[in-house]
């Protein structure tokens, strides 16, 4: 019995499969079409440029540590930063190390301990944190976009030219998309 | 002639003497003059060899922290804290019920000195709402309290000290101290010819010397430079020596080398000396705090440290105590409130061996061998270097206390003879790699065999975790769904043996795929993986995550042949915490001089050792473990929303029971055996589990929530088949693969590319 009423139901609305109807009905239920644009956007709105490959796309991601870190660790990075532009990177790393422990997947944290490596010199050090950074960033673009300067900085004094390049390309990328409105 | 006879002989006499007076001038003068540079020698330069002190890590006080008042007030108790209603001086508290009020000390930090400050902690449920200056009411972010003291590193039958500055001391210490044991000091020369005269004269009546009629400087000349004999040559010595100091020095001088160098106590075979580490190591603060009743009691000690031991004989020492005080009374020192006041405090001497004794002698083990890579022994023993470790005192006693109970209960519900488990466990930062907290066995305070990191045990299925990794990370042949075989498997092996691995329950469960086969801890489907990518992969992938040891090899390797230390686990387990970014463990954050001058530092060091991706699929895998492995146990001290991962090992025989594992930000090891290394019927479920579900309860867990790299994708599979699923498919899980290893084609059940939904509806309906 029940059979029957939904067989009748679903044959009336697949009657109506090909007319507008159809969507308004259906969407809740059904996924989106793969690789096929969901709707033409208003010509004044100016399309998103795709991002470079494993950034991500989703707006509003924090640009500055403000935005993702708690009282205490902004407060440790400001005094890190400080330390850092007066020409003191181990006091930069230690007070970076003191926000770590508080906030260990902070990838705006990893990133600025990856330019304190930088100054000190520790340039094997700068690099893999600067990648530790990029693997906790989610796909900040922001994030990345220091952490890739990083790299290339470290690698070009490690001599490593072909590493640099690569890690400079990736800079010039993010760059543009940033540039073109991506992550906004 | 008989005239001149005796006047010959007068002359005679008379330049004899002359001669024997001048020579003997002459001598004494060279005798005077060696003491004169013994003495300044010894003044001068460092007077004592000072141990280095080991630190452990300093609390950090946050706007946000999780802490609850009573966890805030337990460890101001734990440094140390007095509770004062008026805030009167540094390391001081007021609490109620939201809100502490806290005098914090002052401290030389390895970054810069932190100032004594008073600030108003605010609580809002069970964490920090706001932390702010009690004097201007000005907001504050975040500031450390001082770090205990939880150590030194003194030669095996040496003197410790912690130095004071004469300024630093209480000026009751130093009026008390003239009034008990020399009322003259400041006005005689070095020696009291008074005091001797009223010595000499029992010491006559006795025959023999009995009391000596020393004064402050003799004590120190005696103490300084001298044995302890008491001979009159001895004496006379020291009467010398003593006058020639009051020449060079001031009595302030004098009397700062007498309150760092006076022994008053024994620890075991180290010897406390000094009225600052006195003041650490029976009251657990720093001298400058110390109540009238307390100072009595440092001061009472002189007299014999042992005789008067407050800890081994109370009676003795609270008498000698109020004696002191009495004469503090008498002499205007204190009035009578302050006098009825102390007399009315029990001895107050912090319990058992602490205050700066060897509380956690297996950390600074692990720190005096890290040390002794970089530091001679004779630096490490005589400059007094100040070490600031990782170590986290609220980790480390949960992870005692864990370890104690869990062993005592175990013994007891399972019948075992008490006595005979031992344990050991480490407790780490997963990203930093910190060594939070280290235990070597249930003798906590015991400096014995060092277990955490000495025992080379075979860690059994604690491997499976690599032997899986190494075949995930070939994409093509491996995924989290592969269908293993759970079949015999008969080896011959190089020397000859023939090898037939078999599982834990004896049976055989048919083919698995992946995931289970390593929740469920079978040995067969593993033994086949393992084959599969050969030893040396294995091997290498566990290399990879920072073993360093020498182990072959082997096919047995696949089921845990190989010896590691719980702290080699942490570090193994670690890297696969952080996603494959392998932190090298360290107790050591940094080493000042005794100065308080930056000297080294151990920062932290990472490096990418293995992919991202396969790491990931692990840890995915290592959840399972624990949601429907053979770890579901944690959940009966853990709540059910807690994400962890882990790994139980359980080696032959049951001789060895093995868990370990991580939250977000913490990895802790825990292995329970026997010494003798015989069976103990434990699993690494029944008896090193519960230990580790209650110490991550007790230090309050994060859930393990490691983000995808952009190498993994997370497809939705029928279970049945491993196929692609959708909504048309009733039995399915969502798994993490290797991004485009994942399985291609739709599992029949699923409406797979179907694009036209009425279609599905049809079919979800009817079915197919």
């Amino acid at each position: 019995m029940k059979r029957i009423v939904v067989l009748g139901m679903v044959l009336g609305l697949s009657a109506c499969a090909s007319s507008e109807g159809q969507r308004r009905v259906w969407t809740p239920e059904e996924p989106t079409i793969v690789g096929q644009p969901v709707a033409t956007p208003a010509p004044s709105v100016p399309a998103r440029p795709l991002p470079p490959p494993g950034i991500s796309d989703a707006p509003g991601q924090p640009q500055r540590a403000e935005d993702l870190s708690g009282a205490a660790v902004t407060a440790l990075m400001r005094q890190a930063r400080t330390a850092l532009d007066a020409g003191a990177p181990q006091q930069a790393a230690s007070a970076l190390e003191r926000a770590l422990r508080i906030e260990p997947r902070n990838p705006f944290v990893w990133s600025l301990l990856g330019e304190a490596y930088l100054a000190q010199a520790n340039y094997a050090q700068a690099d893999s944190v600067a990648a530790k950074s990029n693997a906790l960033a989610h796909g900040n673009p922001w994030v990345e976009l220091q952490n890739w300067r990083t790299i290339a900085n470290a690698r070009a004094a490690l001599g490593d030219p072909s590493g640099e390049s690569a890690a400079r390309q990736r800079v010039r990328e993010l760059e543009q998309w940033l540039q073109d409105g991506g992550g906004r | 002639m008989a005239r001149r006879k005796p006047r010959t002989l007068r002359i005679a006499l008379a330049s004899t003497l002359l001669v024997a007076a001048s020579v003997g001038l002459v001598f004494l003068s060279a005798y005077l003059l060696r003491l004169d540079r013994e003495i300044r020698e010894r003044f001068a330069g460092a007077r004592w060899a000072l141990p280095a002190q080991v630190y452990a890590a300093p609390m950090e006080i946050y706007t946000g922290l999780e802490l609850s008042p009573t966890e805030l007030v337990h460890e101001l108790n734990r440094l140390g804290y007095r509770e004062d209603p008026h805030l009167a001086g540094p390391g001081s508290f007021v609490p109620s019920r939201s809100q502490i009020d806290i005098h914090v000390r002052e401290f030389a930090f390895w970054d810069g000195p932190q100032p004594a400050q008073t600030l108003a902690v605010r609580f809002g449920g069970e964490r920090i709402a706001s932390i702010a200056r009690i004097g201007d009411g000005a907001p504050v972010d975040i500031f450390r309290l001082d770090p205990m003291l939880i150590g030194s590193i003194s030669p095996s039958h040496g003197e410790d000290r912690v130095l004071v500055r004469i300024d630093e001391v209480p000026q009751l210490l130093i009026d008390g101290l003239v009034a008990v044991e020399d009322r003259q000091f400041y006005s005689h020369f070095g020696v009291s010819p008074r005091a001797i005269l009223r010595a000499m004269l029992a010491n006559l009546r006795a025959g023999r010397v009995v009391q000596g009629g020393s004064t402050i400087t003799q004590q120190l000349v005696k103490n300084f430079f001298l044995n302890n004999r008491q001979t009159w040559a001895r004496k006379i010595n020291e009467a010398f020596m003593a006058l020639l100091i009051e020449r060079h020095y001031d009595k302030d001088e004098i009397l700062e080398a007498y309150l760092n160098e006076v022994h008053l106590g024994q620890d075991g075979s180290r010897a406390v000396h000094g009225f600052g580490l006195g003041a650490r190591f029976y009251f657990n603060k720093p001298l400058a705090e110390l109540e009238p009743q307390e100072i009595a009691l440092l001061v009472g000690l002189i007299k014999g440290p042992s005789f008067y031991n407050p800890r081994r004989h109370a009676e003795r020492a609270l008498a000698r105590r109020n004696l002191v005080l009495e004469v503090f009374l008498a002499d205007g020192l204190i009035d009578e409130a302050a006098y009825r006041r102390a007399l009315a405090q029990p001895l107050g001497v912090d319990g058992g061996r602490s205050g700066g004794a060897e509380r956690y002698p297996a950390f600074v083990d692990l720190v005096k061998r890290q040390l002794r890579g970089q530091y001679d022994e004779a630096d490490l023993t005589n400059e007094g270097l100040r070490i600031f470790t990782t170590l986290n005192p609220r980790v480390q006693e949960a992870l005692e206390r864990r370890i104690v109970e869990g062993l005592a209960e175990i013994e007891r519900t399972r019948k075992i003879k008490p006595q005979t488990l031992q344990a050991a466990g480490v407790i780490t930062s997963a990203d930093g790699g910190e060594v939070l907290a280290l235990v070597a066995g249930r003798e906590v305070r015991f400096a014995g065999f060092n277990r955490a990191l000495d025992a080379q045990r075979p860690i059994g299925s604690l491997v499976k975790p690599f032997v899986y990794l190494t075949a995930l990370e070939r994409p093509g042949e491996f995924n989290l769904y592969s269908i293993l075989p759970d079949e015999p498997i008969e080896l011959r092996l190089p020397h000859g043996a023939l090898w037939a691995p078999r599982n834990y329950d004896r049976q055989l469960h048919g083919p698995q795929p992946l995931y289970r086969a390593l929740a469920q801890s079978y040995n067969l489907p593993t033994v086949y993986t393992g084959l599969r990518v050969g030893a040396e992969q294995v091997l290498r992938t566990i290399r990879r995550a920072g073993y360093e040891g020498d182990a072959q090899a082997l096919p047995s390797l696949f089921l845990g042949a190989i010896g590691m230390s719980p702290l080699q686990v942490a570090q193994i387990y670690g890297t696969l915490a952080a996603g494959g970014f392998q932190a090298p463990l360290s107790a050591i954050r940094e080493v000042q001089t005794k100065d308080g001058e930056p000297l080294s530092r151990y920062p932290i060091a990472v490096r990418q050792t293995l992919p991202d991706g396969p790491v990931y699929l692990i840890g995915w895998g290592m959840q399972r473990v624990v949601s429907e492995g053979t770890g579901r146990g944690v959940y009966a001290a853990l709540p059910g929303h807690a994400i962890v991962a882990g790994k139980t090992g359980t080696t032959d025989d049951y001789r060895d029971s093995w868990f370990a594992g991580f939250s977000a930000d913490r990895v802790a090891v825990i292995w329970v055996g026997r010494d003798d290394n015989q069976p103990t019927g434990l699993s690494g479920a029944s008896g090193a589990l519960p230990i580790w579900a209650r110490v991550m309860r007790d230090i309050g867990v994060r859930n393990f929530d490691p983000i995808p790299p952009a190498s993994v994708e997370l497809l939705r599979v029928d279970r049945l088949t491993g196929l692609l699923a959708d909504g048309g498919c009733s039995d399915t899980l969502e798994i993490p693969f290797m991004a485009g290893w994942g399985p291609q084609e739709w599992a029949p059940c699923a409406y797979g590319g179907e694009q036209s939904a009425p279609l599905r509806w049809l079919r979800e309906i009817f079915g197919d």
